[in-house]
Formats: structure tokens, sequence, C-alpha cells
């Protein structure tokens, strides 16, 4: 399955719409995670807040190749999509294991392909190089085989970038 | 000098961002204000808090390989008011994560560091620490052991004989504890000096003192008893469950 997520529209999502299998607008109307853990112990792989990121790690977890389109908050995600990965942890168990050589929680729907992030908005290098590296942390969490990066400086990029 | 201290975590209580920016602030001199970072509502007071500070210390937990998103917002907000005044300030770091490598926090610090470019503040570096949920773990062991401790006194006391036994074993169980958070005082306490110097900390990665494959054992029991508190053990742990509605 071929996923989207991005920040900018819902408009844009009808653009993207029969492109990819599915596509999230994070519009940021949602509250933020609590770090209470529930989504892995208490409710495993849902949400405590019931909004419309309730099952948001159900949605990623089947998710082949993911794609986020993001503004560029000093070299990390736009809030609204921060938000949307921070309340999406039940794509992983409560249980840890070694992945990369490091500790990670054991993954809930095993591995994907790729994480590929598209960035657009004012970026140093500085911010360019943090990129790269939050790509690749988190392709690892998230199980996934490759992380990729590429930044867009007109708008109208976005969506050839994007396929 | 003032410094403001905040705790980041979004949790009211129970916060191991907020343990660890109370025990710096053990050590940091000077006008010291403790602030919790929790909601928009927070906002004001902490803005006008920092507003004259001459240190911020941001203690924050680390979600997704980088700072929480309820936290970004307020930064941006930080960022515009600063490019309004001339800022004299400088910036720290404290982050902690729930694996055991500490090295985990560096795409959060490097945010943290663009963030300070961007505002035209001074980054003055951060300390990241692995397994720092364990630091709840472990203040709540204290004061359990110090609890038996009591107790056990007291009620040797009544039936007649006082004895020093008790506090022996509370003292070896407080030696255990503070062997294993040896890295992170250590560390905690030459950020507090650098701060108090208002001088460049560098970025420093310390963690809990166990071995990786102990840690993730403690880690699974942790989770265990968690859930068995919570009602219930295994309930689908590790099933793939599949979307019930539609997601936008």
């Amino acid at each position: 399955m071929r996923l989207l997520i991005h920040d900018r529209s819902e408009e844009f999502s009808q653009t993207m719409k029969g492109k990819f299998d599915q596509v999230i607008y994070a519009d940021g109307k949602y509250a933020p995670c609590q770090g209470c853990f529930h989504c892995w112990t208490k409710s495993p792989a849902a949400c405590e807040m019931k909004d419309a990121l309730q099952e948001i790690c159900r949605v990623i977890g089947q998710a082949d190749d993911l794609t986020i389109i993001t503004e560029n908050w000093y070299g990390g995600y736009s809030p609204a999509v921060k938000n949307l990965l921070d309340r999406s942890i039940g794509t992983s168990t409560p249980m840890s294991t070694y992945r990369g050589r490091e500790m990670h929680h054991t993954l809930r729907y095993g591995k994907h392909h790729q994480w590929r992030v598209v960035v657009y908005g004012d970026t140093t290098d500085g911010e360019k190089k943090t990129w790269a590296l939050t790509a690749k942390k988190n392709a690892i969490n998230d199980g996934f085989q490759q992380s990729e990066v590429s930044f867009v400086t007109d708008l109208n990029e976005l969506e050839a970038n994007a396929l | 000098m003032k410094t403001v201290l905040i705790d980041c975590s979004p949790k009211k209580k129970l916060s191991a961002s907020g343990f660890i920016a109370g025990f710096t602030s053990l050590f940091v001199m000077g006008e010291k204000k403790k602030e919790k970072l929790r909601t928009k509502a927070d906002w004001s007071r902490v803005l006008d808090a920092v507003a004259d500070a001459d240190n911020v210390v941001f203690s924050m937990p680390l979600y997704v390989d980088g700072v929480p998103s309820h936290i970004l917002p307020f930064l941006k907000e930080m960022e515009l008011r600063r490019r309004e005044n001339s800022p004299d300030m400088n910036v720290y770091v404290i982050a902690n994560n729930g694996f055991i490598e500490g090295k985990q926090n560096e795409p959060l610090m490097q945010t943290m560091e663009h963030f300070c470019e961007r505002s035209g503040i001074r980054w003055g570096g951060g300390l990241g620490i692995g397994g720092g949920v364990m630091m709840n773990v472990m203040r709540i062991m204290l004061l359990v052991y110090l609890a038996l401790a009591v107790f056990r006194f007291v009620a040797a006391g009544i039936l007649g004989s006082w004895q020093a036994g008790p506090w022996i074993v509370f003292g070896k169980q407080t030696a255990a504890i503070l062997l294993l958070c040896c890295g992170i005082i250590a560390f905690d306490i030459w950020l507090a000096c650098r701060i108090n110097q208002r001088k460049e900390y560098g970025k420093h990665y310390t963690r809990i003192m166990l071995p990786s494959f102990v840690f993730i054992l403690c880690a699974d029991l942790f989770f265990i008893i968690l859930s068995v508190i919570q009602g219930g053990i295994f309930r689908g742990w590790f099933s793939r469950k599949k979307p019930t509605r539609m997601t936008n």
C-alpha cells in the first residue's frame, strides 16, 4: 500500500488521490500525544483520544511505501505532521529488541519498504543534514528498509517530487 | 543571573523531564524559575518568564526521534518574540528517551540547535539521557525503600530492640541506585556548572549504567507490570489490527 501524508491542504489531497492508495491531510486539528503508552498496553494499536488520529498507527502499519510532504521546521517535521507521527507509535509493540545496532521496539506490522520525505520551505544546509539523519532514524524505528529525503523550493514541484 | 528550567513533558505528573529539570536546578545558582509547558495555555506565562532570562533550559522527552509536537509552535512563537528583542540568552537542552542509548537524542539536539540559529539565541549545548524513564522508577523505588526502612526500624523498636540494620540495608539500596545513575548525575552537575558560568557545554550523551540487554529485560518487565495495573495483559499486544474506520 502506498500512503501519502502531507500538511498542505484539502485541495492538495484531492489532487493526489488516485496517485496513492491513501492520502492523509495532517490538518493539525487533533490533540498531541500525552505519553500515556495506552496505545501499547491498555488498548493496543488504538489511541485513547477519540479523534481523527485514534487509529493512525493501523493506517501507517499497512503502508509498504510511506511518503511525507512537510514544511521544514528547524530541520524537522511541521507540528501537524509531527503530531500525527507522535500519535502513531502503536505501529510498534511495548516489547524491545535490537535494530540497527540500537534498542528499538518490536514491530507490530513487520517490515516495510521505503520512508520518503519531501521537504518544502526555506531549509539551511545544517537542517538538510538533520533531515537525512531524522529520516534514517525514523525508518529504522518503524521498520522501513530505506529512507530518502528531497527538498523542494518551488511549491509547484511538490506533486512531481512526491510521485 | 536568571535561569528558567522548562519541563516540556505533556504528562501532568510523574514526568521524568520535570524530575531531571528539578534535579538540575539544585546545582544552578542565582534566580531560578521552574516552568511547565504542556499546552498553549502555558505559553504566555512561560514566554514572560523567559523574556528576561539569561539561561533557558528545555527538559524534554524524545518523541519519534524528535521534539514533541506540542513544543514546536511554542518554539516558533519564542523565535518571533526573540527576533523583536536583542537576545542575550543561552539555551540548553536536556533530552531523555526510553531507549538505553543517550545518543538516540541526537536529531532532537540538532533541531534545538537550528531553533537557536534561526532565533539568534546562543546555543549552550545539550545533555542526552538514555533510559530516562527509569529515573522515575528509581525515585519511586527510593521512596519505597525509605518507607520499608522506617517501618522495619519502628517495628523492631516497638518489639524492644532499636537496630541500625534497616538503615544499613537502605544505605546499600540507595548506593545501588546512585551507581546506576552516576553517569546522569555527573553529566547533569557538569551541565549546571556550565550554566552557572554561562559557557557552552557542548553535546554529551549518557545513560543508565546497565548493559543494554539487562535494560531491555527491565523495560519489558516494566510494560508487563504497567499492563497488569491497567487492567489486564496481552490484550492484542502483538496483533496486526486493521483500521476500523477511515482516517481523512
